[in-house]
């Protein structure tokens, strides 16, 4: 996102930014981050 | 592929209303939006997961008054988790202001939210606290402050100075 449509986005009212915070919220719940991975063993290691 | 996402609504209008019968209940002095939702009155929106509430105790004793406050929003329907109250599921913290947030709190914007009368803390104080906090994401709250909102230097510079802040962005 360019740093214009950041500034558009901070200047839109309060009352139309919560309903994005809200939206964002839904996002993040509804598509948790996964956990970061376990390091793969090294090939050949214990086999 | 359509995704149909549940409904959520974030009862920020309640948080606020709630804060507002606090101090006709004559249990806390004064309050103001702080933390994440206060910088997003001033930047872009990101997400966050709960608000916070600075407020001016009306009880000087040790615990600010705040088995009061949770009696009163328990009797509510507000739930208490851990160091949060809920409404509607939405987290909320109930701060006693001292020191820099003291002033912030007194010398916060009057604003109006979906008709409820509230107050919310200015970007210049947003900015000290954060640079009074100093984590990774205070650093990121400032720099953003500094890109996006429209910061009266001098009255942050007086802030910073009073509080013996220094900002390295500046």
């Amino acid at each position: 996102m360019t740093p214009e449509m950041r500034q558009k986005l901070a200047r839109e009212p309060f009352a139309e930014k919560i309903r994005k915070v809200a939206q964002l919220i839904r996002l993040a719940k509804t598509f948790p981050r996964r956990q970061q991975a376990a390091p793969a063993r090294p090939k050949g290691h214990g086999n | 592929m359509a995704v149909n996402l549940p409904s959520y609504d974030l009862p920020l209008a309640e948080v606020l209303r709630a804060a507002n019968d606090l101090v006709t209940a004559r249990l806390i002095e004064n309050w103001a939006l702080g933390g994440a939702l206060a910088a997003i009155y001033y930047v872009e929106p990101f997400t966050t997961y709960d608000a916070d509430i600075f407020f001016i105790p009306a009880d000087k004793g040790l615990t600010a008054g705040i088995p009061a406050i949770y009696a009163y929003l328990q009797a509510r329907g507000w739930q208490v988790e851990r160091e949060h109250l809920l409404v509607k599921g939405f987290p909320v913290q109930f701060l006693a202001a001292n020191g820099l947030t003291e002033e912030a709190v007194r010398e916060a914007a009057q604003i109006d939210y979906e008709g409820v009368s509230a107050r919310v803390f200015r970007a210049e104080h947003i900015v000290a606290i954060a640079a009074s906090v100093g984590r990774a994401k205070d650093k990121a709250r400032i720099e953003q402050l500094l890109q996006q909102a429209d910061l009266d230097k001098t009255k942050l510079e007086n802030i910073l100075q009073r509080h013996n802040l220094k900002l390295t962005m500046l």
